[in-house]
């Protein structure tokens, strides 16, 4: 996996957070913030830092630890600023957004946010009071998607319908986004001619546009819908871009499903994700049951973590095992998704919460 | 500057200002763009006339995210206070003209740049006051010392 390349950095989060959070989060050794996934801080709260797994506590001087009281304690004036921070001193601009429940910001990294939620008759209009922003990390881990993408290609010049499930916080998305890019690219190692593809990326999570420009590589054939719903995404793609490939990330309603079916009918490859931990629970899962079988997804990509490893599969629709890494055969560490350097830096950082603990 | 002209130039500056909200209600609470690409609009062309050092540096304060758009405007406005034509009283109901910027949505917005409307027009209507008699006053001042002046001489 030598063609990985990790984009990822937290100085794309450094320049919205609040001085002394931002001193604490600077102070954090570049390894250690390499794996550092989530960023939450809560109003009155502990400074948290969640890793692949688990989380840990920051203190003022950028150590982990496991006991709240030793971390750096957020005020409520603080998580205001970085509230107006996020959203430029500007509110209005992001009304939407923040009626959503998150912020996609520069660089591609996601701010949720927590408060009391301002309702306007039956939908939300928008919210007040922020109490807790989660900052979310993303990784654009370029190549991840290259050992299995053999696996998905029906040919130089199409793709078998193919569906990557996993529970949350395996690298789903971060997967798919590289098949994409893959797909759109096109790719000589595959022997794969780039293919016209459009995103449908309803949480923004995929392409993370900002201000209508992807922050993350999705090849240079893609089109992206953001911030649209699934259902009317398929048929605005359908009807005006002509896709070979739709892309879209979380399937979770029967109207999913069935906008699946008509793209299928219109002749257009799907590749898609779903919240389940196999391919039987997949199936059991409301309304995906017309999506299996003979003519449902063709391709399935499992993804899974196992005493803090990663692990791959991919199978076919009879579930005939194409591919695989196991716990026989590991993945590399820093391979899939936000892991990398988990034995070496996150056990550094382990190490340095337990010294801080005994302090 | 004379005094007559300053009067003049204190009234013109008001009735921009009144402009540049008008142009700021279509960007903020129509197309949603955030405060400091707005200021950065005002700081680039000609629109913002006399107060394109206010907006210059404010949006550029902005775009730091060091500080919210009250502070940035009232010490933008500080320091482009010698340059402006203003009055002390302009000065000081203008320094809080940035305070509610950013802090609402759409529909407060509309509200806030409404009522920043309004209390401009009515300094803009006490500058023409002022004017019309203290202008007339300054000129008839001017015109008696330069008589006076020459009457002297000769």
């Amino acid at each position: 996996m030598a063609g990985i390349q990790r984009v990822d950095d937290l100085s794309r989060i450094k320049g919205y957070l609040p001085e002394r959070i931002r001193k604490a989060v600077e102070k954090i050794s570049p390894e250690t913030a390499s794996c550092l996934e989530e960023l939450r801080i809560n109003a009155g709260g502990p400074l948290n830092g969640v890793f692949s797994g688990f989380d840990r506590f920051i203190t003022e001087e950028g150590f982990f630890t496991s006991l709240p009281d030793d971390a750096l304690h957020v005020t409520r004036e603080e998580v205001e600023d970085l509230f107006y921070r996020l959203c430029e001193h500007s509110l209005y601009a992001y009304q939407d957004e923040i009626a959503r429940g998150f912020l996609t910001l520069k660089g591609g990294c996601r701010a949720g946010i927590c408060g009391r939620v301002i309702y306007q008759g039956q939908t939300v209009r928008g919210m007040r009071d922020v109490s807790s922003v989660c900052i979310r990390i993303s990784r654009e881990l370029k190549g991840c998607a290259e050992e299995v993408f053999p696996f998905i290609r029906s040919g130089r010049y199409d793709i078998y319908n193919t569906m990557i499930i996993s529970p949350p916080r395996c690298g789903k998305t971060t997967m798919l986004r590289d098949i994409c890019r893959i797909i759109s690219t096109g790719s000589e190692k595959a022997d794969f001619a780039g293919l016209r593809t459009v995103v449908i990326d309803e949480r923004s999570e995929i392409a993370a546009c900002y201000r209508g420009i992807p922050q993350n590589d999705c090849g240079p054939r893609t089109d992206v819908l953001d911030g649209c719903r699934k259902p009317e995404g398929i048929e605005m793609a359908l009807r005006g871009m002509s896709p070979a490939v739709i892309i879209m990330d979380e399937l979770g309603t029967r109207q999913d499903a069935e906008s699946i079916k008509m793209a299928w009918n219109a002749g257009t490859r799907i590749v898609a994700t779903a919240h389940a931990y196999d391919t039987d629970d997949f199936k059991r899962r409301l309304g995906f049951d017309i999506l299996t079988g003979e003519n449902g997804f063709e391709r399935y990509i499992v993804l899974g973590i196992h005493n803090g490893k990663r692990w791959v599969k991919v199978t076919d629709a009879y579930g005939n095992r194409l591919y695989g890494t196991d716990q026989a055969c590991r993945v590399h560490d820093g391979v899939y998704g936000m892991h990398c350097h988990r034995n070496g830096a996150v056990g550094k950082a382990e190490s340095q919460a337990a010294c801080t603990s005994e302090a | 500057m004379g005094l007559s002209a300053r009067l003049k130039a204190r009234q013109l500056a008001l009735r921009k200002l009144k402009d540049i909200i008008l142009f700021m209600e279509n960007e903020i609470c129509v197309l949603g763009r955030p405060l400091n690409k707005v200021f950065e609009e005002l700081a680039k062309g000609s629109y913002g006339g006399v107060w394109r050092p206010v907006f210059e540096r404010s949006g550029s304060m902005l775009k730091e995210q060091s500080m919210d758009a009250g502070t940035a405007w009232r010490i933008a406005l500080g320091e482009a206070a010698v340059s402006l034509p203003l009055a002390g009283e302009d000065m000081d109901i203008l320094r809080d003209f940035g305070e509610l910027l950013g802090k609402s949505d759409r529909q407060m917005q509309q509200a806030v740049l409404d009522m920043e409307k309004e209390k401009i027009a009515a300094m803009e209507l006490k500058a023409k006051e002022a004017a019309e008699t203290n202008g007339k006053l300054y000129r008839n001042l001017g015109a008696l010392l330069g008589a006076a002046l020459v009457i002297l001489l000769i």
